[in-house]
């Protein structure tokens, strides 16, 4: 009895286990080689080992290109906290119909493609586009400003795409609260300030976190934003691979440039392990 | 019972797979084209199919080397005519993936421009035939550039801070600074890439924006008020916006040339000299320039291109076969440090 029913699970998670390797597994393991390869002269890959593609990353030129991107994300995932949390938070106090439709009006803009939505940042913000003339007719500013293009527009399209992902994810830490612990708080006389910060915030801290992973990480990699709002002037990890992939033809260093990446990303996450003790990410699901 | 069900499902796939690969191999009466989307106006490609009773199968790749990979996967078959960039038709030639064209069967070859002809991806034209020439140009508004542009040196002029549009393609862009030294666009020495590239760098703070695709969107908008852009951009452009003034540089042009090319095992190389022989037509090639925007590579069909279009699409009078060159391949070394400019310069541009 008892072994059939392994064999039966067997058979239940055999896809399961086949689509990772195939799908997960595999191209992990094609990139990690690929990025010990050599690049060949005209157009493909050499079979010899080499560490050339690691060092090129410590080169200044590829070093800062890191750098500016840490230094990007920050400052998006900064603005989105910032923004973010007070609005999942108060999205989860509102009454439960109202909270529905709050929902469903932060999800509704998914349906619809970034790129499409990103579109419509140049439309609002491109000269003499609608920012510019609702300042003109606030007598706010005389001309056209030149913001299309800029480092500014750049965070704008950044924040706006992964607003979502903080919001949601502080939503369900907030929702899930028990909110008799405030209560209890402010009974025993702490201020509503402090109430929040020794109660409400450590309580909340694994949707907080998750948000973070979640607009930190893409946006090291979100290089469309870049180069539609940005002018391609931007140079970011994620434009920086597509560029050697698709241009220049040197995937050994793209992958090398990919696998940095990932290993950075592993280190967010187990980063958010330590600081939230908790092995699952919050509202991923 | 589900064994069975397993199994008729596997055998239907089976099937679908067979017929998939029965239906590939008919090829005694089509053709396969295999390039860009949108090179051909359908009316073109309809008239072809009328005229031979060939179904043409038209499949389209994004990048030329996503082209020379599939060539090289398929040993030179699959498709019967293919149309890339210059520059990758030298290595696809000199790989072996292209056969030489049975001139007997092209009788409209003295047609061809050949202004455009004995180019260095192929210097006998025995396996080319061009399609469409390509140069970037500057195009400017003057109601909103106070200083005449005659060349690229003028890009450099401080009134342009924050308003020029540039293509991503760095061997043109690099290779704006290169003309202005007076080197080559090919150059494979370093130390001219590298003062080239110091000269470039300077360029930076003019640039608002780097973009391959419809730059000419922005400098129609005002959003910039010059651009170097491709010649299809720049009739674009100018079709929108007369107003605007076009520039052949001094320095010089650099082009670039598309070419026409049968790949060594073509399953029906037969109807690929039937089309290119159609193309080469005067009436329909000069259908299919004004539709494609590019520089027209067939000297008969010059004077048959509308008069709106022709200011774009045939060579000026004067022009000099010196005054063009062109941008082929250059060494590993040399191309490895234009990259590096390349991203220098993007990350200074952003500053």
């Amino acid at each position: 009895m008892q072994r059939e029913r392994r064999g039966e699970n067997a058979a239940f998670l055999a896809p399961m286990y086949i689509f990772t390797v195939i799908f997960l597994i595999g191209p992990f393991v094609y990139m990690l080689v690929l990025s010990f390869l050599t690049r060949a002269e005209t157009w493909g890959v050499v079979n010899s080992f080499t560490l050339r593609n690691y060092e090129r990353i410590l080169e200044p030129l590829y070093f800062n290109t890191f750098v500016e991107s840490v230094k990007l994300a920050v400052l998006v995932t900064a603005l989105v906290a910032l923004f973010g949390y007070p609005f999942g938070y108060f999205m989860a106090k509102l009454p439960p119909k109202r909270r529905g439709l709050m929902l469903m009006l932060v999800m509704i803009p998914f349906y619809t493609s970034s790129l499409m939505r990103l579109y419509g940042w140049i439309i609002v913000l491109r000269a003499n586009g609608l920012l510019d003339k609702l300042l003109m007719a606030l007598h706010i500013t005389s001309e056209p400003l030149k913001i299309l293009y800029t480092y500014p527009a750049v965070a704008v399209g950044m924040v706006y795409a992964l607003l979502p992902f903080m919001m949601l994810s502080v939503y369900s830490s907030v929702e899930k609260m028990d909110w008799a612990l405030v209560e209890a708080a402010r009974d025993m006389g702490a201020s509503p300030a402090g109430a929040f910060l020794t109660v409400t915030l450590p309580l909340t801290m694994p949707g907080l976190m998750t948000g973070v992973i979640l607009t930190f990480v893409p946006s090291m990699g979100l290089f469309f934003v870049a180069d539609i709002l940005g002018g391609n002037k931007i140079v970011l990890v994620g434009s920086l691979i597509q560029e050697q992939l698709m241009k220049v033809h040197d995937q050994p260093f793209a992958a090398a440039l990919s696998v940095i990446m990932m290993l950075m990303m592993t280190v967010m996450i187990w980063l958010y392990r330590r600081v939230t003790g908790s092995g699952e990410m919050e509202g991923m699901l | 019972m589900k064994k069975t069900l397993a199994l008729v499902l596997v055998m239907a796939m089976c099937l679908a797979l067979l017929s998939g690969c029965g239906g590939g191999k008919k090829s005694g009466g089509t053709l396969n084209i295999y390039t860009w989307a949108e090179m051909f106006d359908q009316d073109v490609l309809d008239g072809f199919e009328k005229e031979t009773g060939i179904t043409i199968n038209y499949t389209n790749f994004d990048y030329d080397e996503t082209m020379l990979e599939k060539l090289e996967a398929s040993n030179g078959g699959e498709y019967d005519l293919v149309i890339a960039d210059d520059y990758i038709i030298e290595t696809v030639i000199a790989e072996g993936l292209a056969q030489k064209l049975d001139r007997s069967k092209l009788s409209n070859w003295g047609n061809i421009n050949p202004i455009y002809q004995g180019q260095f991806y192929d210097p006998t034209d025995e396996y080319t035939v061009p399609y469409g020439a390509g140069v970037q140009t500057i195009a400017y508004d003057p109601a909103v550039v106070s200083v005449p542009v005659r060349g690229y040196a003028d890009l450099w002029d401080a009134s342009f801070r924050d308003s020029i549009a540039i293509t991503a393609n760095y061997r043109v862009m690099i290779g704006m600074a290169l003309k202005v030294l007076g080197y080559s666009y090919n150059t494979n020495d370093l130390a001219q890439i590298e003062e080239a590239g110091e000269l470039f760098y300077k360029l930076a703070d003019n640039i608002r924006l780097i973009k391959d695709d419809n730059v000419q969107d922005d400098l129609i908008s005002g959003e910039v008020s010059a651009a170097v852009m491709y010649t299809s951009q720049v009739t674009m452009a100018k079709l929108t916006k007369p107003e605007l003034e076009v520039v052949y540089p001094t320095e010089g042009i650099g082009f670039g040339i598309m070419g026409m090319f049968i790949p060594s095992q073509a399953p029906n190389a037969d109807a690929a000299l039937q089309f290119i022989n159609y193309i080469l037509q005067p009436e329909i090639s000069a259908k299919s320039f004004e539709y494609l925007g590019y520089y027209c590579t067939t000297k008969a069909a010059d004077d048959l291109i509308a008069e709106e279009y022709r200011e774009f699409l045939v060579l000026p009078e004067e022009f000099r076969a010196d005054d063009m060159e062109m941008i082929g391949n250059i060494s590993p070394e040399a191309a490895a440090k234009q990259e590096e400019i390349w991203i220098e310069f993007r990350n200074r541009c952003g500053q």
